[in-house]
C-alpha cells in the first residue's frame, strides 16, 4: 500500500538548494585560475545529486531498512580497496578510480553508517543495554577505523559524531557515556603517537601557526587572512587577491569557505551559515515530529553528520578548530560528498512526506 | 527522547554562535589590518633550504658535501615587464630567452616566490647580474647550497645522484616540506636514505612594505639540517681500484668476510653525479646514449657467466658429498669425451694426474668436468644457491639475483656448468660473497655499508653457518694459496704482493666473436684474512691479467694500511678466518 505523499518541506529543500547554488558560484571563481572545468563538474554532481535526491524521498524509508546493509557493506569493501589499490591524493590514499571516475569511499560508508545504525539501533531498548553500546561502536568503528589508516584524521572522527548522535539520542546512558569519555581521555596519549608526522604538525600549527609559517601553518594564516579581508561585504565576485592571487591552497575543497570570506564578506558568510542552521534545524524538526525510532534516526544520523562536518570546517578556516581536511557540506568540491549528503537528505525528506505516524509540521 | 533532541538542537545553535562571533572578530574587529595585508600582498614567503646530509667514508673521508652555487630567479610579481629582464639575463649568461621563460614557467611555486630560471651561473657573472639588479626590479641573484661530489666519480653507483622529484610522488613528500623545485636522491644511497638525508626545508612570512622592504616577521621554522650517512667504503681502496681499471670497463667488490661491511664496490665507467643536479645537462645526455652504460651499476646489477671460479663450488660440493676425497686424482689429458662429443681443457697438452689442490691451482677443466659428471646438476645447483648465486643477496640497493639453470641437462651441459659456463649468471657481489665464504670457512654474510645514520650506528650483522665442513674449506684455501704462490698457478701475478693472497681465476667464454670475460675471487691475508674480492674485467681477456694485477694492488693497499677502525666489536658468533666455531644448532 502506497502511503499519501505529503508536501515537500520547503525550507529544508531551499536551504540546500541554496547552499550548493553558493558552492557552484564560489568554486567558478575558486576554480578560475586553477581549473575552470572545476564548477562545471560541481555543477553536474549537484544535478545529479539532487535528482538522486527527489527520486529517494518518494521512497518509504522502511526501503533505507533494506539497502542499510548493503551500503554500508559496499563502502568498507571499496574502504579496503582503496587501501590496496587506491591513488594518492595529498597524502593520503582516499579516491577509488572507477571507470576514470574518481570515487571518495569515505563519503558512501558515511551513508551506509547512517542507514546500518539507524536501522540496528531502532530495534534496542532504551536506555541503551551495553551490549548494543559495543555492538552500535564496532559498527561505526570499523570503517573509522579504515578511514583512520589512510590517513584521515578528519573523516574518522565524523563517523565518531554520527555515533554519538544517534546513540545519545536512541538513550546512551550517563554512566555508558562517562565511561567512554574517561576511555577517550586515557588513549589520547596513544593515539598522538599513532598519528603521522604531518598529521601531528597541522594539529601544532594549529596551537601556533606561525611556528611553521611555510608547511602546516600557511593555510591557516592565509585562509584566515582571506576571510578577515573580507570585511563587511566582501570584495567582490573573482575579485578576492588571496584567491585569485593563489595563495590560498585547497580553496575549492575544503577550504571554499574563505573565499565565501573573502569576496562576499561578513554578508555572505552569514547567509552560508544561516542557511546550515535552517537546514539543521528542519532536519531535527523531522526527527521530533516523526513517529518511529527509526525515521528519527535516520534524521539524528544526517543532522550528525552535516552539522559536525560544518562545524569543524568552518572552525578550521577561521582559525578556531586545527586542519583535519574535513570538506563543507553541500560546498567543498566533490561530487561523491555531494551526491551522498543529496541522498542523505533524500531520506530525511523521505521521511517527512511518507511516514504514516507524522505530525504535522507546525511550521507549514 | 525528545528533550535529547533539542539539546542538540543547543548544541548546534552554540556552534553557530561561535562561528560567527569569530567571523566577527575576523571580519569586523581585525577586517581592516587583514584586508590591508591582503590587499598589498604585503606578505612574503622566505623559503630557507635545508643542506643535505654528508655522505662519508669508513675514516670521515667526504664523499658528498655541500657547496654554494650562485641562482638567477624571478619574482613574477615584481616584474614590470618580462621580457627586457629575460632579454638582458639571456645577454648575460648566454641562455636562450625561450629555455629562461620555460623555466620560469615551470619553477613558479607560491606567490612571491622567487622562481629560479638559471640554476647555477659563476661569481663573476653573478656579480654583474647584481649591479644590473637596480634597474630590474623582480630579478633576483641568490647564493644556495647545493650537492657537491668532492671526489667526483668516486663510488659514484653507490652514492647515486640527484633529482626533481616525479610528480606523482610530490603529494606525500609535501607534508614532509619537499617542493617540485627540490632536489631528491633518484638512485643509489641517496635515494634510499633520502628521508635522514634531505632534513626539512624552513622559511619565514614575512610583511613588508610598499618597497619590499622586511617590516616584521610573521613566523618561522628555522631549516633542519640533513644527517650525516657513515660509509664502510674505504674512499682510497675505492679510488685505486677504480683507477686500476683505467679505461676497462670492469666491477669489483671488496668486503669484510668476518662482517659483511663492504669496503669497495667498483663500477666501470663510471660517471660524475654532480651532473644531474643542473637538470638534463648535455653530460647527462652523453651517460644515457653511451653504449657503455656508465649509469648501469655493474657490481651488484650487472650480470656476467663466472666461468672457472665457479670450480670453487664444484670442488666444495664433490668433497662434501663424498665424490671425491683430497686424495682423488684424475689424470687430465687435454680433453674429456663425453657421449659423442670432446671438450679440451684450455691446456691442450693435458695437465696430467691431478687432486683437487692441483686442479684448483691450476683450473684444469677435465678434472672439474668430471667432478661434475659424477656430482650430477641439482648437487651443484644446490651448492650455487648455497652461497648466494640465483637469489638475492638482500643488499639494500638495487641488485640482480642472478640466473641458475632452469631445465634439465645434458650430461655434456652439466659437465660444463660444473667449470662455470652454460646457462649461469651472477653478479660480481655475488662472486665476492663467494670468496667471503671460503675466506671464513664457511659462512655467508650479507653485504652492508651504511654504518651510522647521524649518531646512530645502524650496523647489522646477519650471518648465517653453512653445514659444510672447515676441512672442506682449508682444502679449497690450500688450493686458492697454490693458484697465487705456485709458478704454475692461474694466479701467480698475484704472487707479487706484500702480502700472502690467495685466489682463483676465471676467463669466462660468453660469445664466439667477444672476448672472454675475466675473473678474480680471491682473499688476503691469506692466514688471517681482513678482505675478500671479486673483480671482473668486461670483455677484457684472461683473468690471469688486469683482475689478478687489480687483486695484487688492492692487497698491497690492504697491507699497507693499519687495520682499520673496526666498526664492530668483536662478538662470539662472528665469523672468523682461522678456525669456524661449530655449527649452532
Amino acid at each position: 500500500m502506497r502511503p499519501s505523499l505529503r508536501a515537500w518541506d520547503w525550507h529544508l529543500l531551499g536551504a540546500a538548494l541554496g547552499l550548493t547554488v553558493v558552492s557552484v558560484v564560489t568554486i567558478t571563481s575558486a576554480s578560475a585560475r586553477l581549473n575552470p572545468v572545476l564548477a562545471w563538474r560541481q555543477l553536474t554532481w549537484a544535478l545529479i545529486g539532487i535528482g538522486a535526491c527527489l527520486a529517494v524521498a518518494r521512497m518509504p524509508i522502511s526501503r533505507w531498512t533494506e539497502l542499510a546493509g548493503l551500503a554500508y557493506g559496499l563502502g568498507v569493501i571499496l574502504l579496503v580497496l582503496v587501501c590496496i589499490a587506491g591513488t594518492t591524493k595529498l597524502g593520503a590514499t582516499r579516491w577509488l578510480s572507477v571507470f576514470g571516475l574518481s570515487l571518495q569511499p569515505t563519503e558512501l560508508v558515511k551513508l551506509g553508517t547512517v542507514w546500518l545504525l539507524a536501522r540496528y539501533l531502532a530495534g534496542q531498548p532504551t536506555p541503551l543495554p551495553t551490549r548494543a553500546v559495543v555492538t552500535s561502536l564496532l559498527l561505526a568503528g570499523l570503517p573509522a577505523l579504515l578511514i583512520f589508516r589512510q590517513p584521515d584524521l578528519g573523516s574518522a572522527t565524523i563517523l565518531a559524531a554520527i555515533w554519538l548522535g544517534m546513540a545519545w539520542v536512541s538513550g546512551l546512558s550517563r554512566r555508558h557515556a562517562a565511561v567512554l569519555a574517561g576511555a577517550m581521555l586515557g588513549l589520547a596519549p596513544l593515539a598522538w603517537h599513532i598519528l603521522k608526522p604531518y598529521q601531528r604538525d597541522r594539529l601544532l600549527a594549529f596551537i601556533n601557526p606561525h611556528a611553521d609559517p611555510l608547511g602546516a601553518g600557511y593555510t591557516v594564516i592565509q585562509s584566515q587572512i582571506a576571510i578577515g579581508s573580507g570585511q563587511w561585504v566582501g570584495r567582490g565576485w573573482f575579485a578576492g587577491t588571496q584567491n585569485q592571487l593563489n595563495f590560498l591552497p585547497e580553496r575549492h575543497s575544503d577550504f571554499i569557505f574563505s573565499v565565501v570570506g573573502e569576496e562576499w564578506g561578513l554578508l555572505g558568510c552569514l547567509v552560508v551559515v544561516a542557511a546550515f542552521v535552517l537546514l539543521l534545524a528542519r532536519v531535527l524538526d523531522v526527527a521530533l515530529r516523526t513517529g518511529t525510532p527509526h525515521g528519527r534516526l535516520l534524521a539524528v544520523g544526517v543532522f550528525a553528520w552535516v552539522g559536525y562536518q560544518a562545524f569543524v570546517n568552518l572552525g578550521m578556516v577561521s582559525g578556531l578548530l586545527p586542519v583535519v581536511g574535513v570538506p563543507l557540506p553541500l560546498m567543498s568540491y566533490g561530487g561523491t560528498s555531494m551526491v551522498a549528503l543529496w541522498i542523505g537528505l533524500g531520506t530525511v525528506l523521505g521521511t517527512e512526506r511518507t511516514e504514516e505516524g507524522m505530525h504535522p509540521s507546525p511550521w507549514s | 527522547m525528545s528533550s535529547r533532541i533539542v539539546a542538540l538542537r543547543l548544541v548546534a545553535l552554540i556552534a553557530a554562535a561561535l562561528i560567527v562571533l569569530r567571523l566577527m572578530d575576523l571580519q569586523v574587529l581585525r577586517g581592516g589590518r587583514f584586508r590591508e595585508l591582503a590587499e598589498h600582498n604585503r606578505l612574503r614567503a622566505v623559503p630557507e633550504l635545508a643542506p643535505r646530509g654528508l655522505i662519508v667514508d669508513r675514516r670521515g673521508e667526504i664523499l658528498a658535501a655541500n657547496q654554494t652555487v650562485f641562482r638567477v630567479a624571478i619574482i613574477p610579481q615584481e616584474v614590470d615587464e618580462l621580457q627586457p629582464v629575460l632579454a638582458h639575463v639571456s645577454h648575460v649568461v648566454g641562455v636562450p630567452v625561450d629555455e629562461l621563460s620555460r623555466q620560469l614557467s615551470l619553477r613558479r611555486s607560491l606567490p612571491f616566490v622567487p622562481a629560479t630560471i638559471v640554476p647555477q651561473i659563476p661569481k663573476p657573472l653573478a656579480l654583474r647580474l647584481e649591479e644590473d639588479r637596480l634597474h630590474l626590479p623582480g630579478l633576483l641573484v641568490r647564493p644556495e647550497t647545493v650537492r657537491a661530489y668532492p671526489q667526483r666519480r668516486v663510488a659514484a653507483h653507490l652514492l647515486g645522484y640527484l633529482g626533481r622529484p616525479q610528480p606523482e610522488d610530490l603529494p606525500v613528500l609535501k607534508e614532509y616540506g619537499v617542493r617540485a623545485e627540490h632536489l631528491i636522491g633518484r638512485t643509489g644511497l641517496e635515494q634510499a636514505f633520502d628521508a635522514y638525508l634531505r632534513g626539512r626545508a624552513g622559511g619565514a612570512m614575512v610583511e613588508v612594505d610598499h618597497r619590499a622592504r622586511r617590516v616584521r616577521t610573521i613566523g618561522q621554522r628555522p631549516a633542519e639540517p640533513g644527517q650525516t650517512l657513515t660509509l664502510t667504503i674505504d674512499a682510497s681502496l675505492q679510488a685505486l681500484i677504480e683507477e686500476a681499471f683505467g679505461s676497462q670497463p670492469g666491477a669489483a667488490v671488496v668486503l669484510d668476510p668476518r662482517s659483511g661491511e663492504v669496503l669497495a664496490l667498483v663500477s666501470v665507467p663510471s660517471f660524475n653525479p654532480a651532473a644531474f643536479i643542473g637538470g638534463s645537462s648535455r653530460e647527462v645526455q652523453g651517460y644515457l646514449s653511451d653504449p657503455r652504460s656508465p649509469l648501469l651499476n655493474r657490481a651488484t646489477v650487472g650480470t656476467y657467466t663466472p666461468g672457472s671460479i665457479a670450480k670453487v663450488i664444484t670442488a666444495i660440493a664433490a668433497l662434501e658429498h663424498g665424490v671425491i676425497t683430497p686424495a682423488t686424482t684424475i689424470v687430465c689429458r687435454g680433453s674429456l669425451r663425453i657421449g659423442d662429443r670432446t671438450f679440451f681443457c684450455w691446456n691442450r697438452d693435458g695437465h696430467g694426474p691431478m687432486t683437487v689442490v692441483d686442479a684448483i691451482r691450476g683450473s684444469c677443466n677435465v678434472f672439474f668436468m668430471q667432478v661434475g659428471r659424477w656430482l650430477g646438476v641439482e648437487r651443484l645447483t644446490d651448492a650455487m644457491w648455497t652461497v648466494g648465486w640465483g637469489r638475492r643477496t638482500g643488499w639494500l640497493l638495487e641488485e640482480h639475483a642472478g640466473l641458475l639453470p632452469g631445465r634439465r641437462l645434458t650430461e655434456g651441459e652439466a659437465a660444463m656448468l660444473a667449470i662455470g659456463q652454460g646457462e649461469l649468471l651472477i653478479t660480481p657481489m655475488q662472486a665476492a660473497l663467494l670468496a667471503s665464504t671460503v675466506a671464513n670457512g664457511g659462512w655467508l654474510v650479507k653485504p652492508w655499508v651504511v654504518s651510522a645514520i647521524g649518531d646512530r650506528r645502524t650496523a647489522k650483522i646477519s650471518t648465517q653457518r653453512l653445514r659444510w665442513s672447515p676441512e672442506t674449506f682449508e682444502i679449497i684455501q690450500r688450493g686458492m694459496r697454490q693458484a697465487v704462490v705456485h709458478p704454475e698457478g692461474t694466479a701467480f701475478r698475484a704472487s707479487a704482493s706484500r702480502v700472502p693472497v690467495a685466489g682463483k681465476t676465471g676467463t669466462a667464454q660468453t660469445h664466439l666473436v667477444e672476448r672472454p670475460h675475466g675473473w678474480f675471487i680471491g682473499y688476503c691475508p691469506a692466514d688471517a684474512p681482513r678482505v675478500a674480492m671479486a673483480i671482473v674485467w668486461e670483455h677484457g681477456g684472461s683473468g690471469g691479467d688486469l683482475p689478478t694485477e687489480i687483486a695484487r694492488a688492492i692487497c698491497d693497499y690492504i697491507g699497507a694500511v693499519s687495520e682499520p677502525d673496526r666498526l664492530v666489536p668483536d662478538t662470539a658468533s662472528r665469523p672468523t678466518a682461522t678456525a669456524a666455531p661449530s655449527p649452532s644448532g
